[in-house]
């Protein structure tokens, strides 16, 4: 019985030490819910030497602005946004086809104090070819018409990563540009899949109060 | 909300703008259009002399492979200034698309996907076009069915047939005799010994009645063999690749989607059983047969096989001494030279 103590005091006295010590540890959070306005994004979106652009609306979702103490004692701030972008995008492939498609995705994006970020992004849409050149259909009777408009309904999904720079930050210019590397797959395509690598050059416009969103922010200290 | 209306428009407008009909008569045309047939729509290039009226539909191999890697400068600079090649990318290849049609790739649908292309070709260019037909590898078994298939042999003038297979079984007996009896002179002369030994094993371990997978495995060491000869000219494909990717637009991603599609479809089941040498008879066009000593994917058997079968009076068979599977780039000027030739006796 004595023994039974004797191991329940180091326990118990263990269990209080971790609890306060992991009380301690924990970040001081703050949620607030702000208006932030949309982005609006335009950018050079093409296959290496293939022209397109791609149109889009950046929708603020979540924000987190995160501080942390680094192991030099100073202050390092991370800002974490998230935002669902609706985009049209549009590509020429000369002799093949033209694609206009439309995706839905949700971006992180990731912004450093030194005004660069990197951004993820991943989502789905709707593609609609034209082929490059006129289609002709012949039919039993060897009779041939012209289809107009001819191509071909597809469902897809984008992801891609990239990087930028961010004017806004202490010039006080509300740009940033930035390059992106995506990959779209579109399907059925022949009873398969097609996928394209899309480079992306272009600009993140800012403007103060375009579509504002009330958007839930977290402030953060680590 | 109108204005992006109307930007929409202007865009939907600018991008079927590409699609209107132009069709150039000249010695120099370069145009694209496509033929939709059963789900799929199949890029057509007119390279060369449409002012000839005359045009050579090539047939590529495959299946999957698509006629872009044909277009070479010299049959630019030696055939399309006479004449107009037509580089036709059959379903499922090439930057043929579609959505879900793979249950529509069989050899009686890609036969009638020909037929369409000619009817096609002569709603363009003019009824009095004359058409010739030319079937390289796959495509031999292609043109085949399409020249022993009804009455089609009345929309060509003529029929080449380079490295082509016009029966599949007798093409894997031929392939594996070539590949023992050169093996075996091979190794006589100590040349590539652990490469051709293990050919030879292979060959003499598996002796007839083809399973599919042992067809393929003959099919790959068909294709390695050619590169063991000395005498056999190489091709550069990476200078091919290099040359023709940005000049002629290459879809890449889509040419090796759909190869790698095709090449694992269930046709290649259903063609490792077919052979129109039975039907051979009924051709009784001019016929050219081009083969590569040396090739050992689709062995010159094949072309004295086609040379006895066919019932035309006219008829040539050429060997070329210095190429394999590919005679259109292993020995160029013969190739050139034997479908000039052959072209303008017959136009």
């Amino acid at each position: 019985m004595e023994n039974r103590k004797n191991i329940k005091r180091p326990l118990i006295g263990s269990l209080f030490l971790f609890l306060s010590l992991n009380g301690f540890a924990q970040t001081d959070s703050l949620i607030s819910k702000v208006k932030i306005s949309s982005n609006l994004l335009i950018s050079y979106n093409s296959s290496l030497i293939y022209p397109g652009i791609r149109l889009g609306i950046e929708i603020p979702v979540y924000s987190v602005s995160l501080t942390k103490n680094t192991n030099a004692g100073r202050k390092k701030l991370i800002i974490k946004d998230h935002f669902i972008s609706v985009n049209s995008r549009w590509y020429h492939h000369p002799g093949f086809h033209d694609n206009l498609y439309f995706t839905a995705e949700w971006t992180m994006r990731r912004s450093y104090k030194v005004r660069i970020f990197n951004d993820y992004s991943f989502g789905t849409g709707y593609s609609r070819t034209f082929l490059g050149g006129t289609t002709y259909h012949a039919d039993k009777n060897g009779t041939v018409n012209i289809i107009k408009s001819a191509g071909y309904n597809y469902a897809l999904i984008i992801a891609g990563a990239g990087f930028g720079f961010d004017f806004s930050k202490k010039r006080g210019i509300p740009l940033s540009v930035f390059s992106k590397f995506d990959v779209l797959t579109m399907f059925p395509y022949n009873s398969t899949i097609y996928f394209r690598p899309i480079l992306e050059l272009g600009l993140i416009y800012k403007p103060g109060n375009f579509l504002q969103i009330l958007t839930k922010r977290r402030v953060k200290k680590k | 909300m109108k204005h992006i209306f109307q930007f929409f428009i202007l865009f939907f407008l600018a991008m079927t703008s590409c699609q209107k009909e132009k069709i150039t008569i000249a010695q120099k045309v370069s145009e694209t259009f496509y033929i939709e047939n059963r789900g799929a729509s199949m890029r057509i290039l007119v390279d060369g002399n449409t002012s000839s009226k005359v045009f050579i539909v090539f047939v590529h191999g495959g299946p999957g492979v698509g006629a872009f890697v044909y277009n070479s400068d010299y049959l630019s600079n030696n055939i399309e200034d006479k004449y107009a090649i037509v580089y036709w990318d059959e379903r499922n290849s090439g930057a043929s698309q579609g959505n879900s049609n793979g249950m529509f790739l069989t050899l009686e649908q890609m036969t009638d996907d020909l037929r369409k292309v000619i009817q096609v070709i002569k709603f363009r260019y003019g009824q009095n076009s004359e058409v010739f037909i030319m079937g390289h590898s796959f495509g031999g078994l292609l043109t085949s069915s399409f020249m022993t298939t009804g009455n089609n042999q009345e929309m060509v003038q003529g029929w080449i047939f380079a490295d082509g297979s016009q029966n599949y079984p007798l093409n894997d007996s031929l392939t594996r005799q070539m590949l023992l009896s050169v093996g075996q002179q091979q190794l006589a002369l100590n040349n590539n010994r652990v490469k051709w030994q293990e050919i030879v094993s292979y060959c003499n371990a598996h002796t007839g009645n083809f399973s599919f997978d042992e067809s393929n495995q003959m099919m790959k060491y068909a294709e390695d063999a050619e590169t063991y000869i000395y005498e056999v000219t190489k091709v550069n494909s990476w200078e091919l690749f290099w040359n023709n990717a940005i000049k002629f637009n290459w879809p890449l991603t889509s040419m090796l989607m759909n190869y790698l599609y095709s090449s694992e479809a269930s046709l290649n089941n259903d063609l490792a059983k077919i052979e129109f040498s039975s039907s051979l008879y009924k051709v009784t066009l001019p016929v050219l047969i081009l083969f590569g000593q040396y090739d050992f994917v689709c062995p010159k058997g094949l072309g004295y096989d086609l040379y006895n079968r066919v019932s035309s009076t006219d008829k040539k068979i050429i060997i070329s001494p210095i190429s394999g599977h590919n005679i259109m780039f292993q020995d160029e000027v013969l190739f050139c030279r034997e479908v000039n030739e052959f072209i303008a006796l017959h136009r």
